[in-house]
């Protein structure tokens, strides 16, 4: 019984309850504010967006429990989309482009872990720098044009239902599980928690810091991949200005989720909340008949409500 | 439980009682923060209610532009909701507050999921937007683009705010008008693989061909929708160029950027400046004598008209050929049976520039 107590005080206190908590009572104002809200419809259709910025929040988890950050994942995912829409065009089956997308935002990735760990700079520099060049390439290999005449099937990973869920949803899952297995049951999850709080005891205790940061760039840039793949099909367009923006709201989920920002902190499951508040305000808002501008505000303000909250936290918690 | 193992990593051992005694005060902080949100989105709710909403009809049009927070669709705003107050409709007017294609083709599904009667769209990319207009149109929503067209197969009707050929014509009438029709000119573009621009140029050469044989285009210059770029680009040129009798902006960026450049060199009303703006870019050309006469379509005009198509389509009133009555505009002509024309071209001149404000 006192297990059990123990248990259950525990499951009261932790930030993703709290997190649960907030996203249950935005639910509630949402469909108060918009009768088109709660309805299963809606909300099977507003998860086609949140996948793709879902996808990349899994592998910014990690990169941000490192203490690291990689703001070049928007650019990426132009990149990628560019990648996989003009080779098709330039007569590459469109199964053999879509490989190419992957290759080339996994590549990008490692591109990145290449750069941070073998020059030992910091993240934030070498991806902004990759930011700009990721972009720069995206634009300039297409001439700012856009490949759209994709056969039909290539709607499958962005348009696809299964009955009436989106079929993008269930990789989403599947990634969220494969993520969350390596982050908290292998030996791997470990050491990215261990470089995080602290690198210098991580590296006397023999953990491979460079292997483990490269793996996790590389591995941000699969999921760029996939996401690009989605995002392709979803917009049927392949253009270079796919993505911009987008590492603000892949952050901004973490955050949100819990992950400190110093590193040694976060969770898939608070990242996947910080997705699903996140997605929720954006489309609750919007279907209340809130202006984009405004819901841009509200945006910023959770934001700094919520990153205040965790820093008060953990310096409390201290 | 991926929970338990970071607090692991990072403090070891803690005592139970500190974590209650924080996390008791941490669950009513975060109450507190919830309440603060809900009453934050509560009253942004409400006044977007007041400020969006039309009319108290059954009919609802959501109409989108390429952004919101430009004073060009900011025009078109005032027109699209002066149209919804005499139709007495409920009007949605947003948009992305970036010009992206993909952020319009999402605003678009969340509209489907509200049920507006037509929706109506200035597209950042055809194609794009194509899927989610398809699905719109599917779902019983009657489609329109105005502004930008979307892929036709996607949408029922597009208001054209001018043709290619009205357009091109105005621009080298207004220019003759000012140099006696000839003389050789220089014309500044945004970049010479735009579609439109490529247009203009096409029907602007042709008017000189037809009309004015004296009068010729000696260079053609992408000004990168830059206004330094602009300013640099006619300097340049009129330098090494001295006969050169007046220059042609044709995008809302190039020709203050024309203007700005002949103004810096002092050669005003020696040089003919003319082209395509808006009128709040070019009130302090116009003013100084720098320009005379440009063109434009009307903005505000162009948000009117596309409300008045897409509550005809919901009424099943749209004529397939001929003209339709829009409101205060009158009679506006069916280009085809898909498509709308707002009108002429506006001329903007010292002697009218003030009315508008766009």
């Amino acid at each position: 019984m006192s297990a059990a107590a123990a248990v259950l005080r525990r499951l009261t206190f932790s930030r993703e309850v709290v997190l649960l908590g907030v996203l249950i009572v935005l639910m509630i104002v949402m469909s108060i504010l918009s009768p088109f809200f709660l309805t299963v419809n809606n909300l099977l259709n507003t998860s086609r967006f949140f996948v793709e910025v879902g996808l990349m929040s899994l592998g910014m988890t990690l990169i941000i429990i490192t203490g690291g950050i990689d703001l070049s994942v928007g650019s990426n995912l132009g990149l990628s989309s560019v990648a996989i829409g003009f080779s098709f065009a330039a007569g590459l089956p469109l199964p053999l482009a879509i490989v190419l997308g992957l290759v080339v935002g996994t590549a990008a990735g490692l591109f990145n872990g290449l750069f941070i760990t073998l020059l030992d700079l910091h993240p934030l520099v070498v991806t902004l720098g990759t930011f700009a060049l990721f972009q720069g390439l995206a634009y300039g290999a297409t001439g700012a044009e856009a490949v759209s005449d994709f056969p039909g099937w290539f709607a499958y990973f962005g348009q696809a239902y299964l009955g009436p869920v989106p079929g993008q949803l269930f990789i989403f899952i599947v990634a969220v599980v494969m993520v969350w297995l390596i982050l908290s049951r292998s030996r791997f999850g470990r050491y990215v928690y261990a470089i995080g709080n602290n690198e210098e005891a991580a590296r006397f205790s023999g953990v491979p810091i460079r292997r483990v940061k490269i793996a996790i760039y590389s591995g941000i840039g699969l999921l760029v991949g996939m996401a690009a793949v989605i995002y392709t099909s979803r917009v049927y367009t392949a253009r270079g200005d796919s993505g911009l923006g987008l590492e603000l709201d892949v952050i901004s989920a973490v955050v949100l989720g819990g992950a400190s920002i110093y590193g040694g902190s976060g969770t898939i499951a608070g990242t996947v909340l910080g997705v699903l508040i996140i997605a929720t305000l954006r489309n609750g808002l919007t279907l209340a008949g809130v202006p984009s501008t405004w819901v841009l505000f509200v945006l910023g303000v959770l934001l700094l409500v919520a990153v205040f909250f965790n820093e008060f936290f953990r310096v409390k918690e201290e | 439980m991926p929970v338990k193992e970071s607090k692991m990593h990072r403090k070891g051992g803690r005592n139970v009682s500190t974590r209650q005694m924080w996390g008791f005060k941490g669950v009513r902080a975060l109450l507190l923060m919830a309440l603060i949100l809900i009453a934050a989105s509560c009253g942004v709710g409400q006044q977007a209610q007041q400020g969006g909403g039309g009319g108290g009809g059954p009919t609802k049009i959501c109409m989108m532009p390429k952004l919101v927070g430009i004073p060009y669709f900011n025009a078109a705003e005032k027109g699209a909701k002066e149209a919804a107050e005499q139709l007495d409709i409920q009007l949605v007017y947003d948009g992305p507050t970036e010009a992206k294609a993909a952020l319009q083709s999402q605003m678009i599904e969340q509209w489907i999921q509200q049920q507006c009667s037509a929706i109506t769209v200035a597209a950042n990319d055809p194609n794009a937007l194509a899927p989610a207009m398809k699905k719109a149109g599917d779902a019983g929503i009657k489609t329109g683009a105005w502004d930008a067209d979307v892929a036709q197969d996607a949408r029922d009707v597009f208001v054209n705010q001018a043709t290619f050929e009205a357009i091109g014509y105005k621009m080298v009438d207004l220019m003759a008008e000012q140099t006696g029709g000839k003389g050789k000119f220089l014309v500044v573009t945004g970049s010479l693989t735009a579609p439109n621009q490529v247009a203009w140029l096409k029907y602007m050469r042709e008017r000189m061909k037809e009309k004015y044989p004296e009068m010729s285009i000696a260079s053609v210059q992408p000004g990168e929708e830059d206004l330094q770029k602009g300013i640099d680009i006619t300097k340049n040129y009129l330098q090494a160029n001295p006969d050169t009798a007046g220059v042609f902006g044709i995008t809302s960026v190039a020709l203050p950027g024309a203007a700005e450049a002949v103004k810096q060199i002092g050669r005003q009303g020696e040089v003919a400046v003319t082209g395509l703006s808006t009128p709040n870019e070019m009130k302090p050309y116009v003013n100084a004598g720098v320009v005379e006469k440009f063109a434009l379509w009307n903005t505000v005009d162009l948000g009117y008209l596309a409300v008045y198509v897409a509550n005809a389509q919901v009424e099943g009133n749209l004529p397939k050929s001929g003209t339709f009555k829009a409101g205060r505009l009158g009679k506006v002509k069916m280009l085809a049976p898909d498509e709308v024309l707002l009108g002429p071209p506006v001329v903007f001149s010292k002697e009218n520039i003030d009315q508008y404000d766009f």
